[in-house]
């Protein structure tokens, strides 16, 4: 588990945020446009795509005075492998707990 | 849709044998990890191991449902998840049928939805990732 595979998984934590990343699934999206939906002031809004950016789920480009967004989905891959991490670690404990099973009268 | 990941074995020892081994502070430092569990409902716990990656080796439970033998339900929450754990025992000839149910890992859907609506369909991931929903699927976990 890297160090950005967890900024990924807090990046996707949080409600609002997967909502923004849903409407970048959709296409490319102003940073007004993002905020639009969520009643929320441009600076929270900001926060919450720093955060997206940050963990490089979302890409953003300047055209004019506007920043426009768009999703990067390849490191959310990275969020698979890590929910494959606690498939792994299930797997040997219950191992484990089968072994101490044996040993304990 | 919230994941759950689901596991089962079957434990050739009686319910009660398992009980003990999965309700006892030092039992389950054997098998899981070092902790300060209560069999109590309410009671708030740890688990602690070797911190790895981001995640900051605790874990921070609380016990929401007891039922002797049978049935403990925990919270299971982290620096980077906030997640539910709910094992069961039941009589299996000798044995026991043991399932350990991991829910709550919300955010993933969302997340799948958006590969599979297109995006990043390149590279490695154009190669990984169609196999692991594959894998998702067969296992009725998408």
């Amino acid at each position: 588990m890297r160090a950005q595979t967890l900024d990924v998984f807090r990046a996707v934590s949080d409600p609002t945020r997967r909502e923004m990343l849903d409407l970048l699934r959709r296409g490319e999206r102003t940073a007004s446009e993002l905020a639009e939906p969520f009643d929320m002031s441009q600076p929270a809004a900001s926060q919450h795509l720093k955060v997206l950016r940050e963990a490089g789920v979302v890409r953003v480009r300047k055209d004019g005075r506007q920043r426009i967004y768009r999703l990067d989905p390849a490191p959310l891959r990275e969020v698979f492998e890590w929910s494959q991490y606690y498939e792994r670690f299930w797997k040997q404990r219950l191992a484990a707990l089968g072994r101490v099973l044996d040993e304990t009268t | 849709m919230e994941r759950a990941l689901r596991f089962e074995a079957n434990y050739p020892h009686p319910p009660s044998k398992v009980w003990k081994v999965v309700t006892t502070r030092e039992h389950l430092a054997r098998w899981l990890m070092a902790n300060d569990f209560e069999p109590r409902v309410g009671h708030r716990f740890q688990f602690r191991a070797k911190p790895i990656g981001g995640w900051d080796g605790i874990v921070s439970c609380e016990v929401l449902e007891i039922v002797s033998e049978r049935r403990l339900v925990m919270t299971w929450s982290s620096n980077v998840i906030d997640t539910k754990l709910t094992i069961t025992l039941e009589p299996d000839g000798d044995g026991t049928r043991f399932t350990l149910v991991h829910s709550g890992f919300k955010g993933l859907k969302p997340v799948l939805t958006s590969y599979l609506l297109g995006m990043g369909w390149k590279g490695h991931v154009h190669k990984a990732i169609p196999a692991l929903v594959a894998q998702l699927q067969s296992e009725g976990r998408l």
